[in-house]
């Protein structure tokens, strides 16, 4: 994209400081009635995508574990490819194959069939199965297909083999909520599934992370490390979905990795669970929390020094272990970051979009460093999030005008009110807006799910002291590279 | 040899050494299919007609998919349908959808329609609708009847596509004198300038391209696509069905041609060059050839007697596999998502016997196809890519993601990429790790 004009004449390049004003010349108005979504009947660039991808995407993080998604071949392939596209990595997920048969006669027949030929196929350790609009259209029941899949598959195979092969149903019915409720309602059906007796407490903290990536799940990994603390992580995707390649390989190609089926197992045991994005995990917390009395933290989400601190502290409280030196160092080190960058991040004006919690999340983060939040697009309609913005802005004792708030609906709204404002320095969010970000001639700082157009932002974290440092880097640096576009002209 | 591949009973069919495989059949359910539903393929024919207003009517993750379609986006209006739309239908709303899409996008030259599962299920009927709003807009609102479930794999979609192009666009223009040496290319998408170099040649002929269906194709396009003097078919799958319907309609003769790799693209020229009769093109044509073949030769030397496994959507099978023998290297295993019996008898004819041809390969089979036969590179989609990268197998990609690999030039720069995929570094390093310990 090229350089607006320069505005500004008399001023030698060398000392040149762009004070871009966005909004294309072209641009002509919407009508005012239809920019809100609660006025429309018609979706624009959704910020959500649908409840199944949030179920597949949590079975992959169980070892050895395999999704089957009851459905028309496009449930799993367009899942598969967005996959595919972020992780780089090959996405394993089964498909009932619905063709019009199914339509008319209900999936009971692919169901049993498929589960029978996914076995025989693969020999996965579990099977997720996932539903669909379709499949919950038509009025599938699930649970007694399913016990004629296994029966059937005992016949197969024998009792002793099929029974070692636990099926979690996940019922998705994607009209009725996006990717973060299927991630939600995986993580209730996994531990509600299999996770069924408190017999030995066992003093481990489960960790429900939400749609983190699995550099952040390492990060995760790597607080409890320090902390001394055992955890388990449900949906660890950290290995399955960031697997090294390592050649020769034995047949068929099981991603390593993943929570161990034990582990689940032993979920109602553990001190405490931490649902570290609130609106993708908290349903299987609070479950535990109802049916076994295993504490449920629900967020907030550990990005920035407020996050993290709230999330080493509750450990502390939980265990009673001290928070380490190193940690604090790393703490420090995010903190003298912030006080070396802050001059060029105050009152910067941001607009951030994607998941919720990432958007909570990364805003509690930019108020740490001075910036101003302008607008905020939580993609997933939630009860919380606007309550959220508004305790996360006191707290920060911010004073400025107060943001736009777009809770669930689509992008139109956000990108339009951005078109408008005076000022606009730095779109964060998810590839899904860098149509925006290139239109409004601002960087993108990207973060959240999915990233398809860059590579490496899953390997890396945002959440901790470390990852604030890699997401605070970011943000000075595209700022930078916006306001100095010339690399000449500017030093630090 | 044998086919030792363990597989499924109803599977074996599908793949021949000999004769044709079985094909345009439902996948099994249970396997990691690689096909896609007929949204997907309704969307892969239709998405770059730009001028368009494009509304999935469904809920919102279908239309959040397709908007994505051979790694572009497209901007997409769905209807968002949710469970109250579910229960209590949602005829008002697909109409108040097209309605307001229309009011933020007045300059949308016509409004296709896409139906889901969703909204196939629960039954609303949408042709009517869509002449209602087509009335009171006074724009074309078409419906393209495309629930995923509706077909055995995205061909269906395909199809479900070209019903629409041929009901509501095609020859819309009026009449008017055929236009002279003009030829619509149907079923070209224009991958990475594929279109510009095909144009290149067709220029040197003196013949324009009217209407790439649908790599480029506006909706002004289409209504004078009837005019053309010639259709040249270049995704069997789509290209045929509008083919045979032109010439029934319009009386446009055409010819099946493909412009991948030097002989093919050789013959399509001679073809159309014999078909509006233009002398004097066998000179240039030998020189294009040979300086080809000339740019291309240090990669060729790199290629000869390597081994390739071809996996593709479904039409470009055969052109491709004869490419690819062109580039030296011996095609161990030739597939396709959803091709049907003409793709099939066209590969098997550049093929010979011997090879396998294998249709609706689940990834397993893939897996063990790689297994088996060791090729030093696998052509596919991105669903494969890095399933065979985990195997330390080569892979590229297809639709190509840097070049145009149609054409001379194209086959060059597919020279080049093949060789110098097969020959990265990373493949030496992969496989030379330290023993542990």
């Amino acid at each position: 994209m090229q350089l607006k004009e320069i505005p500004i004449t008399g001023i030698p390049y060398d000392q040149l400081y762009i004070e871009k004003i966005p909004a294309t010349p072209e641009y002509c108005r919407r009508p005012a009635e239809l920019l809100p979504a609660g006025n429309r009947s018609v979706a624009v660039n959704p910020n959500r995508t649908c409840m199944p991808l949030g179920a597949m995407w949590a079975v992959l993080g169980v070892h050895g574990a395999i999704p089957f998604v009851q459905g028309a071949q496009g449930c799993t392939t367009y899942v598969r490819y967005t996959f595919c596209r972020v992780f780089k990595e090959p996405a394993t997920i089964a498909t009932a194959s619905f063709h019009e048969d199914a339509a008319v006669f209900g999936g009971r027949r692919n169901l049993i069939e498929g589960i029978r030929n996914l076995v025989v196929r693969y020999w996965p350790e579990l099977i997720g199965v996932v539903t669909t609009c379709s499949s919950e259209i038509i009025g599938d029941d699930m649970v007694s297909f399913l016990k004629m899949a296994r029966a059937n598959l005992r016949k197969e195979i024998g009792p002793e083999k099929a029974d070692r092969i636990p099926i979690v149903l996940v019922n998705t019915p994607s009209f009725a909520g996006s990717h973060v409720d299927g991630y939600d309602r995986a993580s209730r059906a996994f531990v509600e599934t299999l996770a069924t007796a408190r017999d030995k407490p066992s003093g481990k903290v489960n960790i429900i992370p939400g749609l983190l990536y699995p550099g952040d799940i390492r990060e995760i990994k790597h607080l409890l490390r320090h902390m001394d603390i055992e955890g388990i992580v449900l949906f660890d995707i950290s290995d399955p979905l960031d697997a090294p390649l390592q050649p020769p390989v034995s047949l068929p190609y099981k991603p390593p990795g993943g929570t161990p089926l034990e582990d689940i197992r032993d979920m109602a045991n553990s001190l405490a669970t931490f649902a570290l994005q609130p609106h993708a995990g908290q349903a299987g917390a609070r479950y535990l929390e109802r049916k076994f009395g295993v504490r449920a933290v629900v967020g907030p989400p550990p990005i920035g020094i407020q996050g993290t601190d709230a999330f080493l502290k509750t450990l502390r409280e939980l265990t009673g272990k001290p928070i380490p030196e190193s940690l604090l160092q790393e703490r420090g080190r995010l903190v003298d970051s912030l006080a070396d960058t802050f001059h060029h991040t105050m009152m910067k004006k941001v607009a951030i979009m994607g998941d919720p919690d990432v958007v909570l999340g990364v805003t509690s983060f930019i108020l740490e460093m001075g910036m101003e939040p302008v607008a905020l697009a939580g993609g997933t309609a939630s009860k919380t999030f606007d309550h959220d913005v508004e305790a996360i802005l006191a707290e920060a004792g911010y004073a400025g005008d107060p943001p736009l708030v777009v809770n669930g609906g689509d992008l139109l709204e956000f990108e339009e009110y951005l078109k408008q404002l005076p000022r606009l320095d730095l779109v964060i969010g998810n590839s899904r807006a860098v149509d925006i970000a290139k239109e409004l001639q601002v960087p993108l700082v990207r973060v959240g799910f999915p990233i398809y157009d860059r590579f490496g932002y899953q390997k890396r974290a945002i959440v901790g002291y470390r990852g604030g440092e890699v997401l605070l880097a970011e943000i000075v640096n595209s700022i930078l590279g916006y306001q100095y576009p010339d690399d000449r002209t500017h030093q630090l | 040899m044998e086919l030792s591949v363990d597989m499924l009973p109803e599977r074996r069919q599908h793949m021949q050494r000999v004769g044709l495989p079985a094909c345009n059949r439902p996948t099994i359910p249970g396997v990691v299919s690689q096909r896609a539903c007929v949204l997907y393929g309704a969307r892969w024919m239709l998405a770059a007609i730009k001028d368009a207003l494009h509304l999935i009517h469904g809920p919102v993750g279908c239309a959040y998919y397709s908007e994505t379609v051979r790694k572009k986006r497209y901007e997409v209006f769905s209807t968002a349908l949710d469970e109250k739309d579910i229960i209590f239908g949602a005829g008002a709303k697909l109409a108040a959808a097209i309605r307001e899409g229309v009011r933020l996008r007045p300059a949308a030259t016509a409004v296709f329609v896409y139906t889901t599962c969703a909204a196939g299920l629960i039954g609303e009927d949408v042709t009517a609708i869509c002449r209602q709003a087509e009335a009171n807009l006074g724009v074309p609102v078409v419906p393209v009847n495309c629930p995923g479930f509706c077909g055995v794999s995205q061909g269906d979609g395909h199809e479900a596509a070209v019903v629409a192009l041929l009901e509501h666009f095609i020859g819309r223009g009026g009449d008017g004198p055929p236009l002279a040496k003009s030829v619509n290319i149907l079923g070209e998408y224009d991958i990475q300038g594929d279109l510009k170099e095909i144009e290149r040649l067709l220029q040197r002929l003196g013949v324009e391209v009217l209407c790439a269906v649908s790599g480029r194709a506006t909706v002004a396009g289409l209504a004078r696509a009837h005019r053309a003097g010639l259709n040249l078919v270049h995704c069997g799958r789509t290209g045929r069905r509008l083919a045979l319907e032109m010439e029934e309609r319009f009386g446009i003769p055409w010819r099946k041609v493909s412009f991948f790799g030097l002989a093919e693209t050789a013959a399509a020229l001679r073809t159309i060059a014999d078909f509006f009769h233009c002398p004097e093109k066998a000179i240039w044509l030998e020189e294009e050839i040979e300086s080809a073949r000339e740019k291309a030769s240090p990669y060729l030397e790199r290629l000869a007697g390597k081994r390739v496994g071809l996996f593709f959507g479904a039409s470009r099978m055969g052109s491709m596999a004869r490419a690819f023998r062109e580039l030296g290297m011996e095609v161990v295993f030739c597939g396709s998502q959803f091709g049907c019996r003409e793709d099939y008898a066209e590969s098997r004819s550049r093929l010979g016997r011997e090879t396998l041809l294998v249709d609706d390969a689940h990834e397993r089979e893939l897996e063990e196809f790689l297994h088996r036969y060791r090729p030093h590179l696998l052509v596919g989609g991105s669903r494969e890519q890095y399933m065979a990268h985990k195997l330390g197998v080569p892979f590229l990609v297809f639709p190509q993601e840097t070049a145009p690999y149609a054409g001379f030039n194209g086959f060059v720069n597919l020279a080049r990429e093949v060789a110098t995929f097969i020959g990265a570094p990373v493949w030496r390093l992969a496989a030379g790790s330290p023993a542990p310990g």
